[in-house]
Parts: C-alpha cells; structure tokens; sequence
C-alpha cells in the first residue's frame, strides 16, 4: 500500500466510490493513513491523472488530497490547509448530490478532521513568521465545518438508516474544538440546541458521545451552570474508554472543580492515579477551611490552572473555604451566639489583612443567603446567631 | 489551466496569466538559486501575499474629513447636520456645507455600492484627525447642546471611521489611537446618558458598539508589534466593563505576567474577583481608588451591585427584632443617606422613624422596571470628575 503507483491508488479510489465503501474510501482519503507517505503520490499537478481516471467533483477532490499530501511533505501547512479546503468543498458537493444515502460519512469525517488539524497547523507557521490575525485560519476552517454540519442537519428526507444527521455530532465536536481554542463559546450554542432537538442525540456511537458530553459540561460550567456541568462530565468520564487515560485527565481537570464546588472532594489517590497532584493542595485547603494554603496553591499552580481555563472556577472554591473555617471557629466556641471579632481574627489569622468588620458581616451574609450557614446577624450585638440544628447544612445538601 | 509545469517548483499562483509582478519573482527565484529550497519558497510566499495584499486593499485618498462628492450630495439634498454648516446659515433655507466641519457620514454596505473609492476613503492619518476633531470641537465643545445631539453627531461619524479603517484594513498605531478614544467616549457616554430617554440614547446600541471597538483594540495588542504605552489602562476598563464575564476574565488571566501585575490591572481584577464572591462591600469600596474613566466603565454594574448587597443583607439580618442603622448602610452603598434610603424602599425594605433599616427576607421585591434611576445614584463615579474636561478625558489625559 505504501508504494502504489498513482493509477493504482487512483484505481482503489474509484473503486471504493463505486461500491460505497465509505470506511476504505475514507482511508484513502485520510491522513492518518500510511499512504501520505508515499512519494509517489506527492504531486504538484495531479489534476489531469485525476481527471482521466475519476468522475468530478471526485477528481478534484482527490487532486485537491494529492497536492495537499505534497504540500504537508513540504512542511506547508498554509498550502495542505488551502488544498484540503479545496477537498472538503468538493467532497461536500458530491455528498449534496447523494441523495437519501450516507455512506459517504466516514470520508466526510476523515476530509473535516484533516481540515481543522492543518488549519491548526497553519496557524502556527504563520504566528511564527508573526503574520495573519490569530484564530483566522481555525474560523475559516470553522466555516466549512458549518457548511457541512447545515448539510447534515437539513437531511430529513432520508429514513433514520440513511441519514446523514448522523454526521452532526462528530461536526460539531470538531466546531467545539475550534470555538473553545479560540475562544467563542457562544458559538457552541446553536450546535447544542440543534443537537438536543435531534431524535438521534442519544445513538450516536460511544465516542462521539464522551467528546460532545465533555464539551458541553465544560460549556455549562463556564457558563456557572454547575449541576448541569457536573452531570455532563461525570458522563464523559464514566464512559470514556479505560485505556485513554489521558482523556479521562482532561475530562477529570475540569470534573474536578466542579466537583468541589458541590462540595466533593477527590481522594488523594485519585489524584495521583491521574498525575493531577496540581488539585492535592487545593482540595487540602478547601476542606481545612485554609485560605492562607489555598492562596499559596492557587499561586503555585497559577500557570496551570490559567492554560486549563479553571483558574476563576478555583476561585469560586473560596466561599467554601471560608464557609468551612467559620465552621470551626463555631466549633471551638460551642455557642450559638457567634462573636463577630472571632470570625475577624480567624481572618486575619489567614493573613487576610485588609479584611474589617463590614466585611466579615458581608461573607456571612453571603454564606446565609447561599445557605452555607443558618442563622442570623444581629448588628446591635454584633453576633451571628446560629440555628440550634444543623447550622453549617453539608455543602452537598444546598443547591 | 493544467498546462504542463516546468520541474522547477512554481507558486499555485503563479500562472500564465499571474497578474504583473511575475516577472520580478523571476528575478528573486534566480538570485535565490542554490539556496535551500525551503527559503526560496518563503521568500516567494511572501512576496506573493505582499503582492496580493497591496492588490486588493483600497487605499485612501480623501485629504479632509468629508470626501468632496458626499460634501456635495448631501449639500443639495439638503441632509447636512446643524454642525456641519458654514456658521450664520443656519436659517438659510439651503444652508451650505462648511469643507472644515463636515464630516463623513457612516452609511450601511449595500449592494451595488462601491464604497472602495479612494477619493471616498480617509487615510489613517486624516482618520485621526478627524477623530481629534470630534473630540476637541464636537464632544467637548461648550457651545453645543444638547449633549444627547453631540452624542449621536459623534457616535455616527466615529462609526463612519470605523468603517473606513475596516474597508483599509489600517492596523498598528493610528489604529490603535482611533480606537482608543472612540472607546473612552463610548465608555464616556455610557455613564453621562444614563438615564436619558430610549429615542435619546439606547444603552444597548452604544454597548454593541463599545464591545466591538473593544475587543478589536485588544486584537490590536495582542497582534501588534509595536509598544503601546494605554494597554494596562484598556486592559483593565475591558475588565470593568465586562465585570464578572468568563471570557473578559480569562483573557486577563491569559496576559503576560508583566501586564497581569500592574497596579492598573491588579485592581481591576481585585474588584472582579470581589465580584465573583458576590462580596459587595468589599466591591465599593475598592471602586473608590478608581480614576473618572475607571468609574465610568464599572457605572453600570454598580446597580446590580448594591441590589446583591440588598438582597443579601435581606437574608443575613433576617430577623424581626434587629435593626441596621441607616448611615453605616449608607456608607457600605457609598452613597448619602437620603438615598440610601430611597433605594432601600426601592427594594421594598422598611426605613422606621429611628432612620434603621428593618431588613427582611420576605419584604425584598425587585422594583419595576423605571421604578429605579441609576442617575440618583451616581456620586460614586460623578465626584471623581471634578474638574476634568471633555477633551481630557477622551484623549486619555486625565
């Protein structure tokens, strides 16, 4: 396979476009077959061999993958990332004209995927050379992904066997990867919203389920939905496949504090099982009620914690923490009448300087309205008055 | 098209019937023979996409404010804006245009119209003059009135140069200067109009605006290689300005060290980060170490802000037999006491004789919408003015 002449591939091309095989076709197509490899193929004008030995849009769509197999041998990306749009635009074309038949879908998914690696690709080479707006390439190829997701999602002539909104999900996962690099998430909106609607949301194979469900709880929870978020990853992550262990990390980096937020905290070997010992302090913090350690965490691992995007969620963690250190020093008092001054020197114990007495008031205010604790403040005596049942309610019980 | 290639490798471009300019890469392909290949086609990349660049990208050549034609048009269809007349017409029943106020107007795209025109087109250079323009004479001017007719005067021809960079694909300083003013005028008139009549001013038009004049300024320093000495102050009012927003947040977060750290940033993010907690007091209290402009970008948040105050003491000091003094609520809202007290009644808080807030859960109420002027409580940003003027402020000078 690595060493076919061009008319054998062109050959094997045909005939997989002539018996629908789309899994083959696919291949073919794809550059994460050997076939890209072979120097044979890596030609500048393959145009008129395609020409003779294919229908259009086919030919052009498979000159369009030659030249582009040439211009990724080239270490062009600017150039593969031009010519596999070319091959997605005339790849869409034939797919409009199948008529209530999907077989193409695989070849749709391997054309789409290359897309937005090269355009990723190409955005690099050319930040290096510090040219073009950045994120360009990736809305651009963004366009196309859209162009075939309406394909997709407008087939309703077609029995459920022969769809083609079948292909939307693995779409929009792809438009998810490039709206959350370049940070448009409101993009992501309308792909959900037509992907609920769908009657298929729930068939879509394993895989393409983990990598929406990921998406849309990482969506959810930038959007301060946590319960939702929560449910969404926890999904990703129990379905995830066992051996991808590193997609089970980076679904676990932002299952994580969402978890927290709803008051569960991982086991320490957990976090060691997916080398995220970067949460060990955090979490460690949290549940101490330590604000002092959890600053200094979020300090440490402040890089990242900032690429992963969860820095802000992390610091959401601090209303807990202060809901748990005012819990102890409710416990250390043993009363249900709280001096105020206490909760300030519990403070400032945390090193929290510029903290007064107005402020400790607002926290708990907060922490009351949010249902942290029961209770009450009275100014005139300058006390928190607590309820005698359950004052601190276990954080899994609110919200 | 697929005419036979010689074995030398030729740009997709380049074919026979390439535009002029082929011949002078050529040239460079011969000079560069011998040379790693690689290069040579990087170089030629290059050229080519110069090449396109200078091609297609329409260039200015209108030397004042308002392209003469326009000047011309709107002159004889009698559309000029009272500003925009040569002086003592104004009762004239077709007054003439005056070449050095008239400015042009920002007009929709529309098919079949060539706005590519360079004599309809205003360089960089005339752009921001024309910007100082609308400042200095326009914005700031104690001549004309109302301001709600200055506002929407300047908010059209800001929009017009807009328009006119987009279409020149201008980048780097000028840009960066137009846009840094037409910003702080925006952010300027979202706190100065607050409150006027809907037909007057619309808050969510000047904010559509605001944002998009904003978020390119950002691209502009993210992409720019020049220095730009007003980043921290921009970084920071887009952070005022989108308080509590994950994606104005994350892009601060994302800033170099450098930036993340001046004092300018750092209390625009201490002030994001009181308002995450939902810890009002706090909130307020650091808005009063904002400058003027500062104050404007965070003006409309800080209703919501005393609401969560509100709402939250309503649940703290929920309870029948305690009171909360009137003056140290006052305080905690910045604002005075008599206000302090119509806001509360707002919300539907009881203020007793004893001027004590009776806070309660149940009695919280949203107001009704126009039940609440924003204007009645601006001395938080109102008191930083003192006397600044117009000009300095939007020049960025205060």
């Amino acid at each position: 396979m690595a060493h076919i002449t061009i008319n054998q591939y062109l050959q094997q091309v045909y005939e997989a476009i002539d018996n629908h095989e789309g899994s083959f076709c696919a291949e073919l197509l794809s550059f994460k077959h050997p076939h890209v490899a072979n120097p044979r193929l890596q030609l500048a004008s393959p145009e008129e061999k395609c020409q003779q030995l294919l229908e259009p849009p086919y030919d052009e769509m498979v000159a369009a993958h030659l030249r582009c197999t040439y211009a990724v041998a080239n270490h062009d990306f600017v150039e593969a990332y031009k010519f596999q749009t070319l091959a997605v635009q005339s790849f869409l074309r034939a797919f409009q004209s199948h008529k209530e038949e999907n077989w193409a879908l695989p070849v749709m998914f391997a054309v789409t995927l290359d897309l937005r690696i090269f355009a990723n690709n190409a955005e690099q080479q050319l930040q290096k050379k510090s040219k073009g707006q950045p994120g360009e390439m990736l809305e651009k190829a963004a366009e196309q992904l859209m162009s075939c997701f309406r394909v997709c999602a407008s087939d309703n002539r077609a029995g459920i066997e022969d769809s083609k909104k079948w292909g939307m999900m693995f779409l929009s996962n792809q438009l998810f990867k490039i709206y959350f690099k370049i940070n448009k998430l409101h993009l992501c909106k309308p792909l959900i919203r037509a992907i609920d609607s769908s009657n298929l949301k729930n068939d879509y194979s394993p895989a393409q389920k983990v990598t929406y469900k990921y998406y849309v709880g990482r969506k959810a929870m930038f959007d301060s939905d946590f319960k939702p978020a929560e449910e969404f990853l926890s999904y990703a992550f129990h379905h995830c496949h066992r051996s991808s262990q590193k997609n089970k990390r980076m679904i676990l980096i932002y299952l994580l504090p969402v978890k927290m937020l709803l008051g569960h905290m991982p086991t320490h070997q957990l976090l060691r099982k997916y080398d995220l010992m970067q949460f060990a302090d955090v979490t460690k913090a949290v549940s101490e009620g330590n604000l002092l350690l959890l600053n200094e965490a979020l300090s440490k691992h402040e890089t990242f914690f900032i690429r992963c995007g969860i820095f802000l969620i992390l610091e959401k963690l601090k209303i807990i923490t202060y809901r748990n250190l005012f819990k102890k020093v409710y416990l250390l008092l043993r009363t249900h009448q709280l001096p105020l001054d206490a909760f300030l020197v519990a403070l400032r114990m945390m090193q929290l300087e510029d903290v007064d007495i107005d402020e400790v008031q607002c926290i708990l205010a907060n922490l009351i309205y949010m249902g942290h604790i029961k209770g009450y403040i009275s100014h005139q005596h300058q006390k928190l008055v607590v309820s005698k049942q359950n004052p601190f309610p276990p954080l899994s019980a609110i919200s | 098209m697929n005419r036979r290639r010689t074995p030398r490798r030729i740009s997709h471009s380049q074919r026979r019937d390439a535009p002029a300019g082929g011949y002078c890469r050529q040239r460079s392909q011969e000079q560069w023979r011998g040379q790693d290949e690689a290069q040579v086609r990087e170089v030629e990349d290059d050229e080519r996409r110069q090449q396109q660049g200078k091609e297609t990208v329409p260039q200015g050549a209108c030397q004042t404010m308002c392209p003469a034609r326009e000047l011309r048009d709107r002159e004889a269809q009698n559309r000029l804006h009272r500003f925009e007349i040569v002086a003592g017409m104004e009762k004239v029943r077709r007054p003439r245009g005056d070449p050095l106020r008239a400015v042009k107007e920002y007009s929709r795209p529309a098919a079949g119209k060539d706005s590519t025109n360079p004599n309809d087109l205003r360089p960089p250079a005339v752009l921001l003059k024309t910007v100082c323009y609308l400042i200095d004479d326009i914005a700031a001017s104690p001549h004309l009135h109302p301001w709600t007719e200055v506002y929407s005067f300047v908010f059209d021809r800001l929009r017009g140069v807009k328009q006119d960079m987009i279409i020149q694909r201008v980048s780097g300083l000028h840009c960066v200067a137009i846009l840094e003013r037409t910003v702080r005028f925006l952010i300027y008139a979202s706190y100065r109009l607050c409150g006027e009549p809907l037909r007057l001013y619309d808050p969510r038009i000047n904010d559509t605006h605001l944002q998009e004049n904003l978020s390119w300024l950002l691209d502009c320093y993210v992409t720019g290689t020049e220095s730009y000495p007003n980043q921290e102050e921009f970084q920071a009012l887009g952070l005022l300005y989108n308080l509590g927003s994950a994606r104005a947040s994350q892009h601060i977060m994302e800033l170099p060290e450098r930036l993340r750290s001046s004092p300018t940033v750092t209390l625009a993010l201490s002030i994001n980060r009181a308002f995450l907690e939902r810890n009002p007091v706090r909130l307020l209290r650091l808005a009063r170490r904002l400058n003027f402009m500062q104050s404007c970008a965070l003006h409309r948040h800080l209703a919501a802000c005393r609401r969560d105050l509100l709402l939250i003491y309503s649940h703290g000091y929920n309870s029948r037999n305690c009171r909360f003094p009137l003056d140290t609520l006052a305080q905690l809202l910045s604002l005075d006491t008599s206000p302090a007290a119509q806001l509360c009644q707002a919300y539907g808080l009881e203020v007793n004789q004893e001027n004590q807030v009776v806070f309660s859960k149940a009695g919280f109420a949203e107001p009704t919408q126009g039940d609440l002027h924003c204007n009645l409580y601006h001395n938080i940003v109102a008191e930083k003015q003192r006397d600044l003027t117009i000009d300095n402020i939007i020049h960025g000078c205060a």
